[in-house]
């Protein structure tokens, strides 16, 4: 189940809600629980099986990291065997001929995650096993994140704050995300794929492919997003935002630092600072900053352009850190921001390619590779169809429409805002679910990862 | 070593162990073939009796399965050249394993209107129909309603 299907906003969210909201507070985690069974099995119930051993391993392997930390014995054999033994399940699923699990990348990471912060003092033990599986299975980010640390859910899951306001505010950016995913994300989709569907193309053409697919990830990644932290605080849960209009960085670190949060901050907080971070020599902080890029873009996928890609994005980091960061910080912020996305659209050119050649092969078209002139009929055609959709996405890509909303609801009489806001979130819905019920099913693009 | 500690290493390489057979269980039955559709293609007609089956377009297999092959890797179909006929031979790649659950469903849908055609009059077509094949391995679907569906079957698990 998906979480813009039709089936999950009028049949599964409606009846969970009702039945958690209803039932005394202690058996809500039973409910959360079992709720989250039952939407990842939807569809495909064995992976169910593999989603629940990998949780009974780390709960094991939780408890035996902690009974050695208190007898003061060492952790090193018992947490190594535990994160090998999670690297390993992912790898076999991900990289191997066997179809993956959805969600596996990232309910690895989360494991990962509780096991880190065991091990580090960040957080205690989970001795109830229920407990670590809503941290692990919890529905609004088992398939697609965002990759919550273990430290900052533990207290939540036992204590959820359910209120009123909290549950109106979570609606709001679901239906925000919903919104993003199938009015603007599944257009772009479509844009992008009558682009591809050319084969030959004028150069022109195939640099409009790169920004509507570039356009596409950030709304379908981010729609998703919004949609799980808003169901998350419906049920009583806070997460931090996982997109912060990355498109409008200045530069490739800030880019970074608001592109998938919970994936960057996960990598920081697990492999870049226990390798020594920034606290050692320049030619170990190179050392570990190529060894993170290359592991987010392995993170990605198995094949060699996704590798390029995480080393493409070490290689421009390093730049923005040693070279041009000073030049960065010189010239107007709309400049350097056009100049990050630019870098930023080019490697998205290897993260949509099924292959290193085919990547190469694409950028080539981009240059006039396919010799039918810069511009051409077909180009016309294509732009004609989608400029509102790709001017409204460029827009939606900046915070001016938040800032819009914030001024306007200050200066409205609060039931003014009130009304305001039933009719727009109103409207959002009914458009939304026009579009999921016209359009064909359309997974997140983040789900192969 | 405490209690405790010995049932956290019983839960965790408990746990790890099912893992494994799982995992093992999955590679013997769930196999995403990286084998090409035309030669599969060519593999499993080589073994079938293509004089009593013609090859279908497109819009047939839209109109005989409700699949649309622009949705898939690679869809082709061979059905019987007459309306006494009762010879098919379906083979699908997918371009994803959960679209499996479709085709195996226009499949059975197909299936069961064969079987209803023949019900009462065609004896030999409903036996042939009963013993029919479907094998799903991955992300390769084959059904084949032929004389020895068998040998079409194992020409097609190898080729895997």
């Amino acid at each position: 189940m998906t979480l813009s299907s039709l089936s999950f906003v009028f049949l599964f969210l409606p009846v969970f809600c009702l039945i958690y909201y209803l039932v005394p507070r202690r058996a809500g985690i039973v409910i959360l629980f079992l709720g989250s069974l039952l939407f990842y099995a939807w569809g495909n119930p064995k992976n169910l099986l593999i989603l629940l051993f990998v949780t009974l391993f780390n709960y094991g392997a939780g408890l035996e990291i902690a009974a050695l930390k208190k007898g003061r014995r060492s952790t090193f054999l018992a947490m190594t065997t535990a994160v090998v033994g999670n690297i390993a399940v992912l790898a076999v699923y991900k990289y191997s001929s066997l179809s993956m699990p959805i969600g596996i990348s990232f309910y690895i990471f989360s494991a990962i995650s509780y096991l880190a912060d065991v091990q580090m003092g960040k957080a205690k033990e989970e001795s109830n096993p229920l407990y670590l599986a809503v941290y692990i299975a919890f529905f609004p980010k088992v398939t697609s994140g965002p990759i919550v640390r273990f430290s900052e859910m533990r207290e939540q899951i036992r204590n959820p704050r359910i209120s009123a306001p909290a549950a109106a505010a979570g609606l709001e950016l679901f239906l925000v995300g919903l919104f993003k995913k199938i009015l603007i994300a599944d257009t772009l989709g479509a844009a992008f794929s009558s682009i591809t569907g050319l084969g030959e193309m004028a150069a022109a053409s195939a640099w409009l492919g790169m920004i509507f697919y570039s356009l596409q990830l950030y709304f379908d990644f981010s729609g998703y997003s919004d949609m799980a932290i808003g169901l998350a605080r419906m049920l009583g849960f806070r997460f931090e935002k996982n997109f912060d209009y990355p498109y409008c960085s200045g530069n490739i670190s800030e880019f970074w630092r608001r592109w998938h949060i919970s994936l960057g901050a996960w990598f920081r907080e697990y492999v870049y600072i226990p390798l020594g971070g920034n606290r050692c020599s320049a030619a170990r902080q190179l050392v570990n900053l190529m060894a993170v890029w290359a592991l987010t873009g392995i993170w990605h996928g198995s094949t060699f352009n996704f590798l390029f890609w995480g080393l493409y994005h070490g290689c421009l980091v390093l730049l923005d850190k040693f070279v041009l960061g000073n030049i960065f910080r010189a010239i107007p912020k709309w400049i350097a921001a056009l100049i990050t996305d630019l870098a930023v659209f080019i490697g998205w050119v290897f993260f949509f390619s099924p292959s290193l050649g085919s990547a190469f092969g694409y950028l080539g078209k981009m240059l006039g590779g396919d010799r039918l002139g810069f511009w051409n009929s077909g180009t016309s055609f294509i732009l004609g169809q989608n400029l509102l959709l790709l001017i409204l996405a460029v827009v939606l890509c900046t915070p001016l429409l938040r800032k819009l909303h914030d001024r306007l609801v200050f200066r409205i009489h609060p039931k003014g805002i009130f009304v305001l806001s039933f009719v727009c979130y109103g409207v959002l819905f009914v458009l939304s679910v026009a579009g999921m019920v016209s359009s064909t099913y359309s997974t997140f693009l983040y789900f192969q990862f | 070593m405490s209690g405790k500690t010995i049932v956290s290493l019983i839960i965790k390489w408990g746990a790890l162990i099912c893992l494994i057979l799982l995992v093992r269980s999955e590679f013997s039955g769930n196999k995403i073939s990286k084998t090409e559709f035309d030669t599969m293609q060519e593999k499993v007609l080589a073994e079938a009796d293509n004089s009593v089956m013609q090859s279908a377009d497109n819009q047939m297999i839209r109109r005989l399965y409700g699949l649309d092959p622009s949705e898939y890797e690679g869809v082709s179909l061979s059905y019987p050249i007459t309306n006494m006929g009762a010879e098919e031979i379906l083979l699908v790649k997918l371009k994803e394993v959960s679209q499996a659950d479709t085709v195996l469903a226009a499949i059975e849908s197909r299936l069961a209107t064969q079987k209803k055609s023949f019900d009462g009059y065609g004896a030999a077509q409903t036996e042939m129909l009963e013993s029919s094949i479907v094998d799903h391995v991955g992300n390769y679907i084959l059904f084949v309603s032929a004389e020895d569906p068998g040998s079409v079957k194992n020409v097609f698990e190898s080729a895997l």
